[in-house]
């Protein structure tokens, strides 16, 4: 994807992972895609996990992008360690979700893997006559006190994810993204020990769980061949 | 930039036909699905001793589907099917969920196989209509699926003996091919 004759000239590229978060049919899948140049086309809802690696600046961003549905969401925790920092995709126009909104943004900011993170907050669908306007957002979803409390450094940016793709995506997208990588490579360090030990913990944890569904697995069929052969 | 993905379009675009591996356990509805997809009768099906192979047109690709057996003792031959696939179809009985780990842990060796590496990964989770349907969280973390980094991976609620859902999952499927590499 990368262009090899600038490459050169230029720094290694940092390598950062963003986890794009938000329920369901907010726009998330879309932003994606028009970042990644995809022409929009009808998008399903994601029941799974779908990631872009993307060039932006002078970064390589992985983006996870995660099924908001609500029978679906309760993975997203497993990709926190993993993440520098957090875009959030709003419905503008869904002003009867505002209250399902702030709670699940609460849930996200407060997971102890994810505070102190940077966010940018986009309230899609601007299009839509009906669309909120970013005071009303920001005062629905009690942001600024939910930031605070958290530490989390925020920008909030009004868009329409289908307005354009790639290079004539939405400004609004594009320079949000810039400051939520500029927020991170200014604290490099930091954010980048964080995930690394994150995830180092992590794996760990994952490592030992492994081993113990192996366990369990081998009893169970151990247990139904015996039964068989009865 | 602009040439290489221009080219790699229109390559794309050409071949349209995909190798699908039909992957799960014994008794998942493997074979049941894939009589579906091609409109064949679903009464009287037995368990795959061998393989099944049958060609699909659906949603604008020519679908060369494989379906392996899944009992336990054929599972060492899934290996001499892996070359070239494009997509790994992965079935699953949610009505069974003493046997979800062990589809899991057969699931993750298969995610560690070179040949695999990368290859989109689509879940069925089949009969549906035997069960409230299942949360996809749940089949998720019992699958290890949120653990999965490299590959792009979508769940289906589906239920093999209707039909239903099935289509969805192919279309998602080719939303993820025409992209790729
Ligand atoms: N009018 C308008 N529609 C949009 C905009 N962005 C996305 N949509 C539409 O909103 C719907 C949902 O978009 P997705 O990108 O699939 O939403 P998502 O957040 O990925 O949803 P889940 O995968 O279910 O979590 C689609 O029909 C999009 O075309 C926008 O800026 N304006
Ligand atoms: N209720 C219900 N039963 C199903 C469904 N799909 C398959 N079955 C039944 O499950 C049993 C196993 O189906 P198969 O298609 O043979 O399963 P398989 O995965 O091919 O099994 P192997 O060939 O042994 O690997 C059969 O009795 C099917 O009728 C479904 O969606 N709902
Ligand atoms: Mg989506
Ligand atoms: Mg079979």
């Amino acid at each position: 994807m990368g262009n090899c004759l600038c490459k050169r000239k230029r720094e290694p590229k940092r390598k950062i992972t963003l986890g794009i978060f938000g329920l369901d049919n907010a726009g998330k899948t879309t932003t994606v895609k028009v970042l990644a140049g995809d022409p929009h086309t009808e998008t399903a809802p994601t029941v799974g996990f779908n990631q872009e690696v993307i060039g932006i600046h002078q970064y390589d961003i992985t983006f996870y992008d995660l099924g908001g549905g609500k029978k679906i969401r309760d993975i997203w925790q497993t990709y926190f360690p993993e993440i520098y920092g957090v875009v959030y995709v709003v419905d503008s126009t869904a002003s009867d979700r505002m209250d399902e909104i702030k709670e699940n943004l609460q849930m996200l900011l407060e997971d102890e893997k994810v505070s102190g993170k940077p966010i940018l907050l986009l309230a899609n669908k601007q299009d839509q006559e009906t669309a909120l306007d970013e005071v009303d957002i920001m005062e629905q979803l009690n942001l600024e006190n939910t930031v605070n409390i958290n530490r989390c450094p925020c920008r909030i940016e009004t868009c329409s994810a289908i307005k354009g793709t790639g290079r004539k995506i939405d400004p609004s997208i594009k320079n949000g993204i810039k400051w939520l990588c500029g927020m991170i490579d200014h604290n490099w360090e930091k954010f980048h020990g964080r995930v690394e030990s994150d995830m180092e913990e992590q794996k760990k944890k994952r490592e030992a769980e492994l081993e113990a569904r192996r366990e369990r697995v081998k009893k169970l069929r151990e247990e139904r061949e015996r039964k068989e052969r009865e | 930039m602009g040439l290489l993905d221009l080219i790699r379009k229109l390559k794309s675009s050409q071949d349209k036909e995909l190798r699908i591996l039909l992957l799960g356990l014994d008794n998942a509805g493997k074979t049941t699905l894939l009589k579906k997809l091609a409109s064949e009768d679903v009464s009287h099906i037995t368990p795959t001793q061998g393989f099944n192979i049958k060609s699909v047109v659906s949603s604008g690709f020519k679908l060369n589907v494989w379906d392996i057996g899944g009992q336990r003792k054929i599972r060492p031959y899934w290996r001499n099917y892996f070359e070239n696939t494009d997509v790994l179809i992965y079935v699953i009985d949610s009505a069974d969920q003493k046997r979800f780990e062990e589809t899991g842990l057969e699931l993750s060796e298969l995610l560690e196989e070179p040949k695999l590496q990368g290859v989109p990964l689509l879940i069925y989770a089949n009969k549906q209509d035997l069960l409230q349907a299942a949360q996809a969280s749940e089949i998720a973390r019992g699958l290890s699926l949120d653990t999965i980094r490299d590959r792009k991976w979508h769940i289906q609620a589906c239920s093999a003996q209707s039909g239903e859902g099935i289509k969805e999952g192919i279309d998602w499927m080719s939303t993820v091919v025409g992209k790729k590499k």
